[in-house]
């Protein structure tokens, strides 16, 4: 019998026991190999096994949550109790649902997933491959030495979801990916600066393809030697694909209907309303095509769907759960998250759509400005509740619709509600990256007219 | 000595099932026992046995780490209990160490097969020449420096949600325009034992307890928030010290600040960095590459410079694992090593690095109580434990009168750094300009940007107010437990983000 079958057993029986009616047990496992090099040689390589079962049911209309990573039959017997006890103190208001279930043809098929993992000596073999391919690389030629602390990193894993409830919901899913990345560190003697691209799902792509994706790095750390400063003040600015995933990323929780229902995202009450400029379509797609790690279902078991969040600037709906959505009195759009306490809110391929321009005729557009490569510091330097930012960046100066001289050290101000009706244009270019359950995804974005502070 | 450890756990279990024996059913018991059946014990034996099958193709060092943590928080919203989270942790991680190679697995299966398993994957990878080790584990016993009075798990939750209560509603009634509190009551107790091939073998206990206190402030639209928190390496006594009111009065009243101030000119600037939480801008800018993770693989900006000035003399850097009660303080490292005081920097000369096993046989030096990983997911690397300037002679009224035109930023948010070029960001919670050596108005939304050689030289005055603010420290071993502290210290020049 799957370990799953006799813990559903055992989670049925003690909830019974206890006279529960309603529950729900949610239980995942995956298992994960990376190795990284470091110089000439295998600087560390782990494997990991790892579970966690999370139970929550319904005691006297409340909900209550108990979680673990023993998979021990006594510890899960103890999960019951200990979720139940948790019930008795909760203060939630009665929305908490367990799905009542939908029937097979609301869930769409998704792709099978035939990951096979990896074993340790192919990932050995691999890396050591690609640490060879790293230091081999042309930026010798230039003068610029390969430093301490270029990597190459190859890493697969695989997990399984399993959720069954009360309400005879048994479902399951499974999924499993690989990937390489390659860190660049250069030394040009007076400064060091680095550079990194990944690939995915490629243990069987030809080395071009690395080489390629070596030299792209390679390039990324060169270009930023030498970066000066910028003068504070007002600056056209684009921000690259990458930095905008970042702001999205930060601020992506505005969206949640559970946070506009806490008093925590302005967005509260918004929808129907023009909340961003003409340019902006926000799509939320659980089974983006390029994507090997789709979703069928939610954290609560529902059925997953795509939806525009955001349609030519107009807020269109939030993602709601079933409990948000049941506050709200509208339909879940299938977004709930499994956390170990509490049903919460997620996205799967969220994205900003691309436009018709050329990266070209936007830094035309920009005329002079900066063209925004990093932003680091989001945790401390971004608030999703008031939507100001003040982010440490690094880029390059737009000069006449040309991209210029590096810059670095300066920061760029504002806030994401007003960043959202002040894009005044994104690019033709959309990268989803690699696959994975969550990924946040724009074209490049202009704004003019943002505050940097600098020398 | 493992039974031990298990008896601890079960003792914690047993006082809960007897305290509170209506929630629970005795008939529970009996399965209870089956727990702990003798295979599946963690046996001294089990231990030596898994300890030599990692050794078993040459490595030159294993180590278990064993870990059960109990997880509890409860999170409240509105004055309401949002969310109770009830975790419990299980796991082990094994790593092996041949020279400066390091091959690690963890798993959860703690079944004689499952370590095993586990074991083994560890040697395949790490060598190839069969070795028979002879593993004989002595039990070593450390001073726990860290009373605790009252052990948070075995406190009613009921008595938490009070707790929490009081705070929240002391920031909701601290003004009209406070329309929203989010606070959390959080405590870990976290069991270690760690055994390793040098026949070490020894364990810790450490628990945790942190009270945190969001505040919104809202007004015509726009929101603005305040946060305060409390931690110590103890149980509920904390707030026999720390009343909830205060922290929850203190959230709301940066947020009614924030609230009524207009946005933080940018550029550079002279910035006075207030005590406490402040301490935040010696862990970013510098802390973290002191760290021999960056520092043995040169990829920080301070390898290598170990007796050269890199500050100003007026500073002195400190990291303390060994300070009773505070929140990053630990008796062993997650190594097995006692818990050190290091002086990293003496008056403004670089003395010592943050090291551990691994990264100390890169850099020829021994490992000084600095190894630290969240969980048994994580393999051990240097990290901090309660870093802090120690205080300095400027009295705190002449570092605010000394600056004509300037930053005092009174409350520091998280930040981050690139341990390579030094670079490091981090946000400020609550900032005023200060005008002809007074400070004046409130500003909001500013940052500090800069590179750590560059602010430690900058660093021109230190006060002698010294206190230490807590957080959760994330790098590649994980979130981890630290204390930053300073007192009032001017720095002469730093580029303020705002707009």
């Amino acid at each position: 019998m799957e370990k799953f079958d006799i813990l559903k057993k055992i989670v049925k029986e003690c909830s019974e026991k206890r006279g529960i009616a309603e529950y729900e047990l949610y239980y995942s496992e995956s298992s994960g190999i990376s190795a990284d090099t470091f110089r000439d040689e295998i600087s560390s390589f782990s494997s990991s096994v790892n579970g966690s079962l999370l139970y929550r049911c319904i005691v006297d209309g409340k909900a209550g949550y108990a979680s673990t990573s023993s998979l021990d039959e006594s510890e899960t017997e103890l999960l019951v109790s200990r979720a139940a006890e948790n019930a008795a103190i909760s203060e939630d208001d009665g929305d908490v649902i367990i799905f009542g279930g939908a029937s097979p043809e609301d869930y769409r098929q998704i792709p099978k997933c035939d990951f096979t993992m990896p074993s340790a000596a192919v990932i050995r073999e691999r890396v050591m491959k690609n640490r060879e391919l790293l230091y081999s690389s042309d930026s010798q030629i230039a003068g610029d030495k390969i430093a301490d602390g270029s990597a190459a990193n190859v890493y697969a894993s695989q997990g399984r979801t399993f959720l069954f409830n009360s309400n005879g919901l048994d479902l399951s899913s499974s999924s499993g990916n690989c990937g390489e990345s390659f860190r660049v560190v250069l030394d040009n003697g007076e400064e060091k600066k680095t550079g990194g691209e990944r690939i995915y799902n490629s243990f069987d792509k030809p080395d071009d393809v690395r080489v390629e994706k070596i030299g792209k790095a390679v390039k990324e750390a060169r270009d930023k030697f030498g970066a000066g400063s910028v003068k504070t003040g007002k600056y056209n600015i684009i921000f690259k694909n990458e930095t905008m995933e970042e702001i999205l990323d930060t601020f992506c929780p505005v969206f949640y209907a559970e946070k506009a229902q806490k008093g925590l995202s302005l967005l509260k009450g918004k929808v129907g309303e023009k909340i961003a400029s003409d340019c902006i379509t926000v799509t939320d797609d659980p089974f983006a095509e390029d994507n090997t790690v789709q979703a069928a279902f939610d954290g609560e078991g529902v059925p997953t769907r795509c939806k525009n969040v955001i349609e030519k600037g107009v807020l269109k709906t939030l993602l709601y759960n079933l409990s948000s959505a049941k506050k709200d009195g509208v339909e879940t759009t299938g977004n709930a998250s499994r956390g170990e306490a509490s049903i919460g809110t997620r996205v799967y391929t969220f994205f900003i759509n691309k436009g018709d321009m050329t990266r070209d005729k936007l830094l035309e557009a920009a005329g002079s400005g900066i063209y925004v490569t990093g932003m680091k510091g989001f945790h401390a330097g971004a608030n999703p509740v008031t939507g100001d930012f003040s982010i440490e960046s690094e880029g390059f100066i737009i000069e006449d619709g040309k991209i210029g001289r590096p810059v670095k050290s300066f920061t760029v101000a504002g806030n994401f509600f007003e960043l959202l009706k002040q894009i005044a244009a994104v690019d033709d270019e959309l990268d989803f990256g690699g696959p994975g359950s969550m990924r946040i995804c724009s074209p490049d974005v202009l704004v003019y007219d943002m505050p940097v502070a600098g020398e | 000595m493992c039974k031990k450890f298990y008896s601890k756990i079960d003792g914690l279990i047993f006082k809960k099932l007897f305290s509170k024996s209506k929630s629970y059913d005795i008939m529970y018991l009996p399965e209870f026992y089956s727990y702990g059946k003798a295979d599946d014990m963690l046996t001294r034996a089990l231990l030596e046995e898994v300890i030599a099958r990692a050794m078993s193709t040459g490595a030159d060092f294993a180590e278990i780490f064993f870990e059960n943590t109990r997880y509890n928080m409860i999170d409240m919203i509105g004055g309401k209990v949002d969310s109770v989270t009830d975790n419990t942790i299980t796991g082990v991680g094994i790593r092996a160490l041949l020279g400066v190679k390091t091959v690690s697995a963890s798993t959860v299966d703690l079944s004689r097969d499952g370590l095993l398993r586990c074991a083994s994957q560890v040697a395949d990878v790490i060598g190839d020449k069969p070795t028979i080790c002879d593993i004989y584990l002595t039990e070593r016993i450390h001073t726990d420096v860290h009373a605790v009075k009252r052990v948070p798990d075995t406190v009613r939750k009921s008595e938490k949600i009070d707790l929490l209560k009081a705070g929240c509603l002391a920031a909701k009634e601290y003004h009209n325009d406070i329309s929203q509190v989010r606070a959390y009551f959080l405590d870990v107790d976290h069991n270690i034992m760690i055994a390793n091939s040098d026949g070490l073998l020894c364990e810790d206990r450490q628990i945790r307890t942190r009270m945190g206190i969001s505040a919104i402030a809202s007004r015509g639209g726009e929101n603005q928030d305040g946060m305060s928190s409390a931690g110590m390496r103890m149980g509920l006594e904390l707030f026999d010290n720390v009343s909830p009111e205060s922290i929850g009065k203190e959230a709301a009243r940066q947020a009614m600040v924030n609230l009524g101030a207009g946005y933080c000119p940018a550029g550079k600037m002279t910035v006075a960095i207030e005590n406490g939480f402040g301490g935040v801008i010696f862990h970013e800018a510098c802390g973290h590459s002191l760290e021999a993770t960056s520092v043995a693989k040169n990829t920080s900006q301070m390898a290598g410079k170990l007796g050269q000035k890199i500050a100003n003399e007026k500073v002195t850097a400190i990291d303390d694992g060994t300070i009773p009660n505070a929140w990053g303080s630990i008796n062993i490292d997650d190594e097995g090593n006692p818990s050190e005081r290091k002086v990293l920097i003496e008056n403004g000369v670089l003395k010592n690095y943050m090291i551990d096993k691994l990264n100390g046989r890169r850099m020829g030096m021994k490992e000084n109580g600095s190894s630290r990983r969240q969980s048994f997911r994580y393999y051990p690397t240097s990290r901090m434990t309660n870093t802090f300037f120690l205080e300095g002679n400027d009295k705190n009224e002449d570092i605010i009168s000394s600056i004509e035109y300037g930053l005092y930023a009174k409350k520091m948010g998280g930040g981050s750094v690139n341990p390579i070029s030094g670079a490091f960001n981090f946000a400020v919670g609550e900032a005023y300009i200060i005008r002809n050596g007074k400070i004046c108005e409130p500003v909001r939304g500013a940052s500090l940007i800069g590179t750590g050689s560059e602010i430690l030289q900058n660093i021109d005055m230190v006060g002698t107010n010294l206190e230490c603010g807590q957080g959760m420290c994330g790098s590649s071993s994980g979130s981890i437990p630290v204390n930053v502290g300073q007192p009032l210290i001017r720095v002469s020049e730093i580029t303020v983000g705002g707009r």
